[in-house]
């Protein structure tokens, strides 16, 4: 376990997070490769299934970053995204993966510090947890040769 | 008949200089749809910016943040760039100026010149070495990134011209080329010719010239730049060893009296400096010690204070307050530099590896003579002489100057002073013919909806802001193995023009049909390159950009292995998801050319009285009864001039002029919509009506807060007064003034404090002006200038001269001993420590004056922030957009900003943002139509089951059943957001640029390799 290296995807919604990471690259802040970004244009974009697809496609850790609670660039969309992290939750639980492998995170364009502080503590977090068990188990399933998975199949989560 | 003819202005204007001034003037003017010729008279532009290396506050590469837009000065359509051009002489007056334009013989063919460099290799005989540490051949380019991109031959070279011929693969070498005079018609001159750095060969007292290790502040940076003599390696010129203790001194020929210098600051240097400082700590490593030695710290400008405590406490800066005696050079060349200790008054030696002066701006003689030629007023330093409320505008009508030909100053201020030059040449140059060119001419777009994906792969080594942490050879290595990659290279800087027409040319050469940029933040760059895939013939749509510099390189620093897998990584997502990136149409909609200016103070009805003019609506909102706003306070400036007559002139205007509709005592409710289209709410007037206006921009001025804290028993005795009330007492009240025997300033009251660090900027300047003027009323006056550092930076140090002159009494306390203000008996005291005399003293007085700046009217840009979605820096100033580049623009398009509402400044640099702010307003609103891209939801009418769950989750209500039972969504009206997408249970709406299928390939992108 020790020489794991946690796979974490990050959407950042463009108005927000994104700019904090670039505040971040800007700054000269360091925090820990892990994080890969995707880039939305508004946390409310972000589908339950694609936060299922990185679980089901191996990621140890996501979350989705919008802007802070009352400053979505769009209203509202920081709250639906924050609404379907719980409701992902819900379902990561109900096939006992450990929920707290996705978050929901706030902040603003300005917030440079909190985007690496953020990458840092998450990264910190699954690190701690351990690889996703799904890769676990498909490390198992694959021996069966009647349970390829297709990697690119879609989920049928929601 | 042809003097009917001739009344009409020519609507051409002539831009003197290419450095960041006269480009950010020329690019202004071609946004608004002018035509510019724009001339500089060395052979590829940029200016002094471009030899330096980093930029504070950022300590972004200059380069990197100058060279897209030296590239796009290229490219420009309005723009015609003669390099090697000098203005020699302007018959004519304002509308009609007839210039005369002497090109300089270049020897090389523009057209042909592919800047390959054979020329320069062939002939390192010839490399000379000068005191600029730039390499100069018979041939140059100046830096890697030059435009226009080519080579030239200097004339002492040029007997060798038949070589050159011979090893020239392009043929561009022109063995006969002569000087050439044009003339041409413009309506307006923008003067952007700039100053020359103060660069002596000998000083001796400072061993200037008798030691290599003894440079000058711009050789220093010519050392750390990566494009410099040393590829950016940190080395002393004696031996090629890395310094561990490097020394900079502050005012070296500015601030000073002996024959070489000039008496006033050069204000940059302060934070060049630490600049400077910084960047060799952190790149070179903390154990480099950094000394600079300084008079006065002159960190005014915004958050540079910020920037000055950072360099003080997290990197470790040592910052020492003397003017040296000397630098004298030891027996093993070491240099020695001998200064007195503030504390005790004694004399030290201390041994330095390298010493760097910070020398200042000069007028050029050069500059000098254009002005003679020109009949425009030079002012004692020779500098441009403009005046105090027509703050770029030169003697002569129709003449306008930025940068610092007007006087020393930094990027920002030169950019803002730019924009307002371009502002008012707008105004006196007439408009350019609307259907005029407007046009670039573009091939028409493949159809690439059969073809297999051919993607190509360009990776910027961004100098050693990518190159310098990852293997960019392994990355673009791995890259090729991927599918469907054809092309996989490193594209140098990718946003050169070179870079460029690299990319063009390998899509058209290898059909290619997706194009993935590995770089910078697509939030900066995304446009240019996708006009980049629209000049080959592609939608410019089918990019995707990966930011390796901000997420990759600038934060992984450390982890070079690490940071390479993860630069590939995000390469291989974005190769994944590119492929499913289709062409769009771009959505356009007509644009409302009003313009809503919120805020009656000196900045808003500058900028109104400015669109006004132009022709714009403007509906000016001012939430007091009166128009003025702080300005309307103020009596006159430090140059003497009558503020209060200029604003009540200014509300003359506002309140006649035709266009501009005036709404007091109203406030801002709400607000929605896009540059060109927005919506905004209002509640005018005593009764507080609702009302809703429509405009293409938004400026926002609203100033700032006079301060007045509870400190040193302001409020509480009569005699405390601040600055701002004691410029009223003297106008008002002069035989009160003459009656006073003593009187004492505090300076800093309230600012740079842990409550409030920044510097407020202007109280310097009002002491100093306040000083002066009690010392004309009442000679007889003691008066005593209790001070931190004192900040009268450019010409304002003469006025200081002037009140030191005068008697006025400068004692400098620290932070943690403040002057004590006490009433003892019937009379006011104050007691405070003087170093010099080492004593504390203790003055009754008759007038205590607190020098309380500004603070950010916090609740005020709290509400506009919330309303607009607009940023604030942590004192509630707004945030612009760029602090280098887009200085009076917010983060959101549409919006620009002037005044004190960004920070504490004077009325005449709020004049000039107001123009500033007027000029981008006006570029933006110079076109036609808006374009609102293609991001937009889509539905397929075949999924949709109108289960209503998008038409509640869209925050704007857009969505809506239509007749024929389906969800439908007005692209115009839609912004985008993708709410609706990721709520529509069947999965009928996708959001196009960013469809589930290109999330999706770039999640398997990543997590492939897990499989």
């Amino acid at each position: 376990m020790e020489d794991f290296e946690p796979v974490i995807v990050a959407f950042c919604c463009h108005y927000c997070a994104y700019t904090a990471a670039d505040m971040a690259g800007s700054l000269r802040l360091c925090y820990p490769p892990n994080v890969k970004i995707i880039r939305v244009p508004c946390s409310g974009k972000v589908d339950t299934i694609h936060l299922m697809q990185a679980i089901k496609g191996g990621a140890d850790g996501v979350y989705v970053a919008g802007c802070l609670e009352g400053d979505c660039h769009f209203k509202s969309g920081n709250a639906k995204a924050a609404r379907r992290v719980v409701y992902a939750k819900r379902l990561l639980n109900d096939v006992g993966i450990e929920p707290e492998r996705i978050e929901m995170i706030m902040m603003s364009a300005g917030m440079g510090e909190r985007f690496a502080a953020t990458a840092e503590e998450f990264t910190a977090k699954i690190r701690g947890m351990g690889p996703n068990p799904v890769k676990l188990m498909r490390a198992t399933a694959i021996r069966d040769p009647h349970n390829v998975s297709p990697a690119h199949k879609e989920s049928a989560a929601v | 008949m042809a003097t009917e003819k001739q009344t009409e202005p020519c609507s051409d204007i002539l831009v003197v200089g290419a450095g960041i001034g006269g480009l950010k003037a020329a690019m202004d003017l071609s946004e608004a749809s002018r035509r510019v010729v724009l001339i500089d008279k060395a052979f590829s532009i940029g200016g002094l910016m471009a030899r330096l290396d980093r930029t504070f506050p950022t300590n972004n590469c200059d380069l990197c943040t100058l060279s897209p837009q030296l590239s796009e000065t290229g490219r420009r359509q309005h723009i015609e760039l003669m390099s090697g051009t000098q203005l020699s002489a302007v018959q004519g007056e304002v509308g009609r100026f007839s210039a005369s334009l002497t090109i300089a013989p270049r020897f090389i063919d523009l057209n042909l010149c592919t800047a390959c460099g054979e020329c320069y290799k062939r002939f390192p005989q010839w490399v000379r070495f000068t005191p600029g540490l730039d390499h100069r051949a018979p041939t140059c380019m100046r830096y890697p990134q030059a435009t226009p991109y080519a080579f030239s031959v200097y004339p002492e070279a040029s007997c060798h011209k038949d070589e050159l011929v011979r090893v020239c693969p392009a043929g561009a070498i022109l063995t006969e080329d002569r000087e050439r005079v044009e003339t041409r018609l413009f309506g307006a001159i923008i003067l952007a010719a700039g100053a020359e750095l103060f660069a002596p060969a000998h000083l001796d007292y400072l061993s200037r010239g008798l030691s290599v290790d003894v440079l000058t502040g711009l050789e220093y940076e010519r050392i750390l730049s990566a494009s410099g003599p040393t590829h950016g390696e940190l080395i002393r010129p004696s031996d090629g060893k890395p310094p561990q203790r490097i020394a900079w001194i502050q005012c070296v020929g500015s601030r000073g009296i002996n024959t070489a210098d000039v008496s006033y600051c050069s204000s940059v240097c302060c934070m060049a400096a630490i600049k400077e400082a910084i960047v060799t700590r952190e790149r070179f490593g903390n154990d480099i010690e950094t000394t600079i030695f300084y008079m006065d710290i002159r960190t005014g400008g915004k958050d540079y204070e910020l920037y000055y405590q950072r360099a003080l406490k997290e990197y470790g800066v040592r910052f020492v307050r003397c003017r040296p005696h000397s630098v004298v050079v030891g027996d093993a060349g070491q240099l020695q530099i001998a200064y007195l200790r503030e504390e005790n008054g004694r004399l030290e030696t201390e041994r330095f590896d390298m010493v760097v002066l910070s020398s200042g701006f000069r007028a050029s003689q050069e500059t000098e003579d254009l002005g003679r030629r020109l009949g425009i007023e030079l002012n004692r330093h020779h500098f441009a002489e403009a005046g105090g409320f027509s703050p770029v505008s030169t003697s002569r009508p129709g003449i306008y100057v930025c940068g610092t030909f007007e006087s020393p100053k930094d990027i920002p201020e030169t950019i803002v002073q730019s924009s307002a030059a371009a502002c008012l040449a707008m105004e006196t140059a007439g408009r350019l013919d609307p259907g005029a060119g407007q046009v670039e001419a573009v091939p028409p777009e493949r159809d690439v909806a059969g073809e297999p994906p051919r993607i190509g792969v360009f990776v910027c080594d961004c100098g050693f802001n990518i190159g310098g942490v990852i293997d960019v050879e392994a990355v673009v290595a791995h890259v090729a193995t991927l599918p469907e990659v054809l092309v996989s290279e490193i594209a140098g800087h990718g946003c050169s023009s070179a870079a460029m027409e690299r990319i063009e040319s390998a899509i058209r050469e290898k059909g290619l049909n997706r194009i993935v940029i590995g770089g910078c933040s697509p939030r900066t760059r995304e446009t240019l390159f996708q006009n980049t895939l629209r000049k080959a013939g592609l939608n410019k749509y089918l990019v995707e950009i990966v930011n390796i510099r901000d997420q990759v390189t600038w934060v992984h620093a450390h982890l070079a292995d690490q940071a390479t897998e993860k630069a590939k990584d995000l390469l291989r997502m974005a190769v994944g998801s590119v492929r499913y990136r289709r062409p769009h149409t771009d959505l356009v909609l007509p644009m409302n050319k009003d313009v809503l200016v919120v805020g009656g103070g000196v900045s808003g009805m500058t900028a109104a009285l400015s669109l006004a003019s132009q022709g714009f609506k403007v509906i000016l909102v001012e939430r007091m009864r009166e128009l003025g706003g702080l300005a309307g306070q103020l009596r006159k400036s430090l140059e003497g001039d009558d503020i209060g007559a200029h604003v009540r002139s200014l509300v003359d205007s506002t309140l006649s002029h035709k266009r501009i509709e005036v709404l007091t005592q109203t406030i801002i409710v709400d607000h929605s919509g896009m540059p060109g289209a927005f919506s905004t709410g209002l509640q005018a007037g005593p009764r507080m009506l609702y009302r809703q206006i429509r405009h293409g921009a938004t400026i926002l001025a609203t100033g700032a807060l006079p301060l007045r804290p509870a400190e040193h028993l302001l409020g509480e005795h009569g005699a405390v007064v601040t600055q701002l009330d004691l410029d009223g007492i003297i106008e008002d009240h002069p035989d009160r003034v003459a009656s006073w025997n003593t009187v004492v300033m505090i300076q800093c009251v309230g600012s740079r404090t842990p409550e409030n660090p920044n510097c407020s900027k202007i109280c310097c300047q009002s002491a100093v002006k306040n000083i002066l003027r009690i010392g004309r009323l009442n000679p007889d006056a003691r008066i005593f200038v209790l001070y931190r550092d004192m900040r009268t930076t450019g010409f304002q140090e003469d006025y200081a001269i002037e009140a030191r002159k005068m008697g006025a009494v400068f004692v400098r306390y620290e932070e943690n001993a403040k002057p004590d203000v006490r009433i003892v008996g019937d009379k006011l005291t104050v007691a405070f420590e003087d170093r010099i005399l080492g004593r504390r003293l203790q003055v009754e007085t008759d007038c205590l004056a607190l020098s309380t700046g500004f603070v950010a009217d916090d609740e005020g840009t709290e509400d506009l922030a919330a309303i607009f979605h607009l940023s604030r820096t942590a004192d509630g100033f707004f945030r612009e957009d760029h602090v280098k580049l887009r200085p009076v623009e917010l983060s959101v398009p549409g919006f620009t900003v002037a005044g004190t509402a960004l920070g504490p400044k004077s009325v005449r640099e709020s004049i000039t943002q107001a123009l500033a702010a007027s000029a981008r307003t006006q570029a933006l609103l110079s076109r036609d139509t808006i374009n609102l891209g293609a991001v937009a939801a889509r539905v397929d009418r075949k999924r949709c089951a109108a289960c209503l769950l998008c038409v509640r989750a869209c925050p704007y209500h857009i969505p809506f059943i239509n007749a024929d039972g389906v969800s439908e969504i007005d692209a115009t009206r839609c912004h985008g957001c993708g709410t609706c997408a990721a709520e529509c249970p069947a999965k009928a709406i996708e959001l196009v640029q960013f469809e589930d299928d290109v999330i999706t390939a770039q999640l398997n992108g990543l997590l492939e390799r897990l499989n």
